[in-house]
């Protein structure tokens, strides 16, 4: 029995229902935020400080910040994540033609755009009651680790690298730096750096190498995504029914060649981060404590078996469990389910602190899913996007663009590590050459490229922390490399069987239908609902990992990830005056989770002649 | 290591204050993790690695990039362009384009206030060079938010006044504020340049363009109207080289760039993406896919290339690669002021596409044909004149009664208002008439054939042969010579 809270439980063959006895069983009376004890603090001011973060930078997308923190006790009292942008993607695509949704959706967000774009033709496929051929789910797939090599790397060294750089640690921990210069760094001979102090010289920005590597290290990636899918972001080959991309062996061979370097770049990069967090945990065991929070994650898993994926939401508990990636939510370290349906039943959005209106008055579209599964009227596909700009932010009511999605009423946290831990517990992975789940542990087994054939051991973590996090998104990014690698060795044999087909055909139902695409992005889970009716949407919502992991309070105050990571870092900065203080701890502990808010914020949500040149000839703006 | 890796010497100290620098004036260092803002980061790099070689008056220019209702994936564009790259700009790695010091959200090493102290900063004009602002994303009408919270907002001024007594800044509110003292204003991408999907037909926010919300008559201090990279996401690119040249053009090093009368950059957008579509000849010879996946040209599946404005298949997407019909993607029109609504709904025909393909099928029908058979003949050296020695295609050299018959009419028109290729023979190679000693043995006719020809005509004219090296003729199991 997975679900704690919600008023479901399950008889002897396993088919849910809803629990006897109660009228209306989903209603929930929300809880009074209390703000008093913090209020008085304030007042009391002191050592209090207000820390307002507006902008947060280093992340992608709009986010703010705002907590209550104790400088002498040095410890967070109250954290408030705010997203400062709404687009209304959600609205924008009611009443249009549901092909349009896979273009329109992936630019709810230039970072992943493409995982959006699959997402919504999984949604639509089901909907359609299509799915498409090997060639094409296998090419997804690599398309998928081709998108995770561009978005791990780039928030490893471009964003949250830099916080453990050289110009950060030698100014907000000057004693940690003195330490940093005599660690002898445990992979010298991989990596090349011989001390802590040279990695994180490495990591400053702009200059180091790291930094640089990384930016260019993401580049081989999004050729290879451009040969194979158009271009990056937003691909151009993915279509309803599977791809339209013109699939030869050169076009393989290009991406071989790019991949392998990749999986080269992967290797270094896991050792790298081993290095870091053992020395952050070696000099100061309180780093275990930043960004931690309970060990509630979710992930929908990704990467469909080809040969077993068949569409459909009635048969998604089975293909959904022979995915590279296992689907599955972990509540308190435990493993409660790998069940697709299970996971979709138990998703809920609440909006009593965010900018929108309830959507009560919208009636119930559905009662069940389409396995006869009962859902909540919180579900995703009785959702609606009703924005509300309200007139001051205020931490008791509303503060937020983003809104409270919830897994069985329970703050769950979306990443790439949520899809590496659900894998390696659920020990489901039978189909893979080079990847393998223990029940504790994900073994990867790299292929020699410029380094050696090398075994890599991702351990379930016993903390959850920023650097956790940080570190298995190093893994992450090899596990990615090893499935996309195995997918395209997949497609050359396809060629050779000459199964080249990459789309299957489809016709626009007429009737009312339903569908779900449960996909994944870099930073983790993604699903996007949909509702059609007489060949157009009715309805489409869209959940993003930064959805689950920068939401506000829920109903019955529970801050979301982003919060309560916050309020559980210790700060551990070195200042002696409360104004010198930077706020270095929580920038970590926000950073870990990869924020990447345009999804989050979406979601509610002939030729002239030449004129120009008349008169502008010199420029002499401000140059003095 | 990785070779592709760049080793930049310099490292930066934070430790040193810098003259000048404001980070450190700030009331608290709240969000100032590296003791300096991303500008004074820069500043100490370029000191410690003595960069002042930069050829022109301007020596830096600082680029504030705005961000109002984006996806990000400009930025994510612009990180992939390697013409040249962000980090060649910002490193002053091109002599003659001052270094550029960007202010963007997801690279800046400072948070809050430090970060929104720069644009203050920007707009006081306090700066000690000319700034560029690039907005990204569309602007919001926060006439629709009334009273509330804004649609997009970035920071919260002023910066001296506690938290509860200021007022949130929204994006449009930036623009106002820096655009005129700007030195250029840049729109990347669809949703600045035109509007794109969030000014999209059913949007709640009243979304627009840059241009439409500067209006007609806006100038930047440099005199020019916005400058446009449409694109969704642009080619990063288009947006880089754009900005060098322009940079390059603040420092008087080259000419005003071209733009046309949508202010996009002329020399990259004049064309249509179809002229330069590496599928484009499949409609000339009126050859068409009807499946995804197929190699030939997409019009009939939904592309729109022909009407559509852009280079990506000229240029690729990333790094030269790629481009959406390149890889078998069709044309949305994601780089036109129609996007999407004048393209919706995706994957049908667009207008005039059953006509125009009809007339090239039927002009297919008549230049296919003759140019296999000219294709066919190039693909034969002048030696081959009676069979070819490929392994590859052994029937390929039987010819039907229809083709001789064919080509009967082919040969006929084959040179009209052409040339015969080859060498002209009217002229002696040597006025003396000279014949090397082989010509004079074997004749000039040995020249034209395969060896075992040539093998027989030297039996005939009597003429010996070194043995062994006709394997054609002498079979693989004949000595060489000096096995002997």
């Amino acid at each position: 029995m997975c679900f704690q809270n919600l008023p479901v439980e399950f008889d002897r063959e396993g088919r849910a229902r809803l629990r006897e006895g109660a009228a209306d069983p989903y209603a929930y009376r929300p809880r009074e935020i209390d703000r008093s004890g913090i209020e008085e603090l304030l007042r009391r001011n002191g050592h209090i400080k207000d820390v307002n973060l507006d902008p947060v930078t280093r992340v992608a997308g709009a986010l703010a910040f705002h907590a209550v923190v104790d400088l002498e006790q040095r410890k967070v009292h109250e954290a408030h994540s705010i997203a400062t942008l709404f687009r209304g993607y959600e609205v924008i695509l009611k009443g249009r033609d549901p092909r349009d949704a896979m273009y329109i959706s992936s630019r709810v967000c230039g970072v992943c755009g493409g995982v959006h774009s699959v997402a919504s033709s999984l949604a639509i496929e089901m909907a359609f009651g299509i799915a498409p051929p090997p060639m094409g789910l296998a090419l997804r797939n690599v398309q998928l680790a081709l998108d995770f090599m561009v978005d791990n790397p780039l928030h490893l060294y471009l964003l949250a690298g830099p916080d453990f750089s050289q110009v950060v640690v030698e100014r907000t921990n000057p004693s940690l730096w003195e330490r940093a210069q005599k660690a002898e760094a445990a992979h010298a001979n991989v990596h090349g750096f011989r001390t802590v102090a040279d990695i994180m010289t490495a990591l400053n920005p702009l200059t180091g190498k790291l930094y640089i590597e990384g930016l260019h290290m993401t580049r081989p990636a999004k050729e290879a995504y451009s040969i194979l899918y158009g271009k990056y972001p937003h691909p151009q080959t993915v279509v309803p029914g599977g791809l339209s991309t013109t699939v030869d062996l050169s076009v393989l061979n290009e991406t071989h060649n790019r991949m392998s370097r990749l999986i080269d770049y992967a290797k270094r990069g896991i050792l790298l981060w081993e290095d870091l967090t053992g020395f952050f945990y070696e000099a100061d065991a309180r780093y275990k404590q930043v960004g931690t929070r309970p060990k509630n994650l979710i992930d929908t898993g990704v990467w469909d078996d080809p040969f077993a994926y068949d569409g459909t939401y009635a048969n998604a508990p089975q293909w959904g469990e022979r995915r590279w990636a296992t689907p599955g939510v972990v509540i308190d370290g435990d493993l409660v389910t790998t069940n697709l349906h299970h996971l979709n039943m138990g998703l809920e959005e609440f909006v009593e602190h965010s900018y929108y209106e309830g959507w009560e008055d919208e009636g119930v579209r559905y009662r069940t899913d389409p396995a006869g599964n009962p859902i909540s009227p919180n579900h995703p596909w009785n959702k609606e996007t009703k924005p509300k700009p309200v007139h001051k932010r205020s931490w008791r009511e509303r503060y937020t663009w983003d809104t409270a999605p919830r897994w069985d009423r329970q703050v769950v946290e979306g990443g790439c590590y949520a899809r590496m831990w659900t894998t390696a517990a659920a020990g489901k992975l039978p189909h893979t050459r080079f990847v393998e789940s223990t029940g504790t542990s994900l073994k990867l087994h790299a292929p020699k490229t410029k380094l050696p054939a090398m075994e890599f051991e991702w351990k379930i973590p016993e903390v959850w922390n920023a650097f956790e996090r940080n570190r298995a998104r190093a893994y992450h990014i090899l596990y990615s490399m090893l499935v996309g690698y195995e997918n395209l060795l997949l497609a050359f044999d396809l060629i050779k069987r000459g199964d080249t087909k990459v789309a299957s055909p489809y016709e626009i139902p007429r009737d009312e239908r339903v569908g779900v695409g449960f996909w994944g992005a870099g930073r983790g889970y993604l699903t996007h609902h949909l509702v059609i009716d007489k060949g157009i949407l009715v309805n489409y919502q869209v959940l993003t990992p930064s959805t689950f992991n920068a939401s506000p309070r829920d109903p019955w105050g529970n801050g979301g990830p982003y919060e309560e990571a916050v309020v559980n870092t210790p700060i551990l900065e070195e200042f002696d005056r409360p104004e010198d203080f930077t706020g270095i701890d929580i920038f970590r502990a926000i950073r870990s989770f990869d924020p990447c808010m345009p999804c989050t914020t979406h979601v509610y949500d002939g030729r002239g002649d030449r004129v120009i040149t008349q008169d502008v000839n010199t420029c002499a703006c401000g140059i003095q | 290591m990785s070779e592709q890796m760049v080793t930049i010497p310099t490292t930066a100290r934070v430790d040193q204050p810098v003259e000048g620098e404001t980070s450190r004036s700030m009331p608290d260092q709240l969000g100032n993790v590296a003791g300096a803002n991303s500008e004074e980061l820069a500043e100490r790099l370029d000191r410690t690695s003595g960069r002042d070689a930069t050829e022109g008056p301007v020596k830096k220019a600082y680029i504030f990039w705005l961000s109002g209702m984006s996806c990000d994936g400009c930025t994510i564009s612009t990180l992939g362009a390697e013409e040249p790259s962000l980090e060649e700009l910002l490193n002053g790695a091109l002599p003659g384009i001052p270094t550029v010091v960007l202010h963007h959200y997801a690279l800046a090493m400072e948070s809050g206030d430090h970060f929104t102290h720069a644009m203050e900063k920007a707009e006081r004009g306090e700066l000690d060079g000319p700034y560029i602002i690039v907005y990204e994303g569309s602007i919001t009408d926060e006439n629709l938010t009334l009273e509330g919270e804004p649609w997009a907002a970035e920071g919260s001024l002023p910066t001296w006044a506690p938290a509860d007594q200021r007022r949130r800044i929204s994006t449009p509110e930036w623009v106002r504020r820096l655009a005129s003292g700007a030195a250029v204003s840049v729109a990347i991408g669809t949703c600045a340049t035109w509007g794109g999907i969030p000014a999209s037909d059913g949007n709640p926010t009243g979304a627009m363009s840059l241009m439409d919300f500067l209006g007609k008559d806006y100038r930047s201090a440099c005199g020019l109207p916005v400058v446009n990279v449409p694109g969704c996401a642009p080619v990063g690119d288009n947006f880089t080289e754009t900005v060098a040249l322009l940079l390059l053009f603040l420092n008087g090093q080259v000419p005003l760039p071209d733009f046309d009368e949508l202010g996009r950059p002329a020399w990259l957008f004049s064309e249509t993406v179809h002229t330069r579509c590496p599928r484009g000849a499949w409609y000339e010879e009126g050859t068409f896919a009807h499946e995804y996946g197929e190699k030939e040209c997409l019009a009939e599946i939904g592309c729109w290339g022909p009407v559509v404005n852009c280079n990506i298949t000229e240029r690729g997407a990333v790094g030269h690669m790629g481009g959406c019909m390149v890889a078998g993607g069709v044309c949305i029109g994601c780089t036109m002021p129609g996007f999407p609504d004048k393209f919706t709904p995706f994957y049908k025909r667009p207008p005039v596409t059953t006509p125009a393909t009809l007339l090239s099928r039927l002009h297919g029908m008549f230049v296919r044909a003759p140019r296999r058979t000219s294709q066919l003949e190039r693909n034969r050296e002048p030696r081959w004149r009676r069979e070819t020695p490929s392994g590859w295609a052994i029937g390929f050299d039987t010819t039907t009664v229809s083709h001789n018959v064919y080509e009967y009419f082919y040969h006929k028109l084959e040179y009209l208002r052409s040339e015969m290729p080859g060498r002209r023979k009217a002229v002696e190679k040597y006025r003396s008439g000279y014949l090397t000693p082989a010509e004079a043995a074997y004749g000039e006719d040995y020249f034209k054939m395969l060896p075992n020809e040539r093998a027989t005509e030297a039996r005939r004219r009597g003429v010996p042969q070194r043995r062994g090296l006709s394997p054609q003729a002498d079979g693989f199991d004949t000595p060489l010579e000096e096995e002997e």
